[in-house]
C-alpha cells in the first residue's frame, strides 16, 4: 500500500486522518507491559522456589510444574473474568508470558460455548493456542535436529 | 461485577495463608537452609563418616579451595565414601558465566585431588539438601550408612534432568 502512488484526494484524506488520530502512548504502554510482565515473572519465580523448598525438584526440574501452575492460575483468572482487565491494562505484558497461553485457551472456549461442547468448545479451544503448540513443537524439532547433527559431527 | 473479585480475593487469601502456614510449620526444618535463599550462610564442610578419619579434613581443604574463587560466595562440601559433593552459589552478576565457572571448578578439583571423584552442582536444591545432610551428620542423628544413603539420593537428584 505504501509504495502505491496516491491520488490527491487520498493524500488529503490521509492528512485529515493523521490530524484526528489519537496518539498511542507507546512509552506508557511499554512501561505498563514491562511492570505487569515483570510481576508475573516474580510470581513464577516464587512458585519455582516453592517447588524447590517443599518438593523434590531441583532448579533444573522445577520449571515444568511452575509453568503448569502459572497456566492453571491464568486459566482460573480468565474464567473469573479478571485476566481480561489485566490484559486490557498491560497488553503484551500479560500476553507474552506463558499465562497468555492459558488465557487464549480459556477465552476461546468461553467464546464458543454456545456452539456446543464438541464443535464449539472442543473445536475452537485451540484456535489461538494451536499455533503456539504447532510452532513450539516444530521449532523444538528443528533445534533438536540441529543439536543431534552437531553432536554427530563432533562440534558440540 | 463484585462477585468474581470476591472469589478471586478468597482464592488469593487461601493461597497466601496456605503458603505462610506451610512455610512456618513443615518443609525444611533447619533455619540455615531456610535463610540460605536470601543470604550467605557459609555452611561448614562435613563427612558422612563423622569427625573421625581424614574425610573431614579433605572436605575442609576442598571448601577452602573453592571458596577462594572470586565468582563464588557460598560453598557446601559433603565428603561421602566414594564421592565428594560440592554445591556452590554464584554471585549474581557472574551467573552469566555459569558454564565457565563450573568448568573452572572441575579443572581445579581434578588438578588438586586427582584421586577423588567430585559431584559439582550450582543448583540451589542441591545446596539446601547438602546443608540439611550436614546438620543431620553434625547432630549425630544420622548413622554413617543413613548419611551415605541420603548423599546418594542427593547425587541422584542432581543427575535428574527432566
Amino acid at each position: 500500500m505504501g509504495n502505491k502512488k496516491m491520488t490527491p484526494a487520498q493524500e488529503q484524506y490521509k492528512k485529515l486522518e493523521q490530524k484526528h488520530e489519537t496518539k498511542r502512548p507507546v512509552l506508557k504502554n511499554c512501561l505498563k507491559a514491562f511492570l505487569v510482565g515483570g510481576i508475573i515473572c516474580v510470581i513464577g519465580q516464587a512458585i519455582t522456589y516453592f517447588y524447590i523448598y517443599f518438593f523434590h525438584f531441583t532448579e533444573q526440574t522445577a520449571g515444568n510444574p511452575t509453568v503448569a501452575t502459572m497456566i492453571f492460575i491464568s486459566m482460573l483468572l480468565t474464567g473469573f473474568g479478571v485476566y481480561d482487565h489485566i490484559g486490557q491494562f498491560a497488553g503484551a505484558g500479560s500476553a507474552v508470558p506463558v499465562t497468555g497461553f492459558g488465557n487464549s485457551v480459556i477465552s476461546a472456549a468461553i467464546e464458543h460455548r454456545t456452539e456446543g461442547f464438541v464443535l464449539g468448545v472442543g473445536g475452537n479451544m485451540f484456535k489461538l493456542a494451536g499455533s503456539v503448540i504447532l510452532f513450539g513443537v516444530f521449532s523444538a524439532f528443528v533445534v533438536a535436529l540441529i543439536k543431534t547433527l552437531l553432536t554427530m559431527w563432533g562440534v558440540l | 461485577m463484585m462477585k468474581p473479585f470476591k472469589i478471586l480475593a478468597g482464592v488469593f487469601l487461601l493461597m497466601v495463608t496456605g503458603l505462610t502456614i506451610s512455610g512456618c510449620n513443615f518443609g525444611k526444618t533447619s533455619e540455615e537452609s531456610r535463610v540460605s535463599l536470601v543470604q550467605s550462610v557459609n555452611p561448614e564442610p562435613a563427612a558422612v563418616e563423622g569427625n573421625k578419619g581424614n574425610g573431614l579434613k579433605t572436605a575442609e581443604k576442598v571448601k577452602k579451595d573453592i571458596q577462594a574463587m572470586p565468582a563464588i560466595f557460598d560453598v557446601a562440601v559433603i565428603k561421602g565414601e566414594k564421592e565428594i559433593l560440592v554445591a556452590y552459589k554464584v554471585k549474581h552478576m557472574q551467573r552469566f558465566q555459569m558454564k565457565k565457572i563450573e568448568k573452572e571448578i572441575n579443572q581445579k578439583l581434578e588438578k588438586n585431588y586427582p584421586k577423588e571423584t567430585f559431584i559439582v552442582s550450582s543448583d540451589f536444591k542441591i545446596f539446601i539438601e547438602a546443608i540439611e545432610l550436614k546438620e543431620k551428620v553434625k547432630e549425630n542423628t544420622y548413622s554413617k550408612k543413613r548419611a551415605e544413603k541420603q548423599l546418594q539420593k542427593i547425587i541422584k537428584l542432581k543427575k535428574e534432568l527432566t
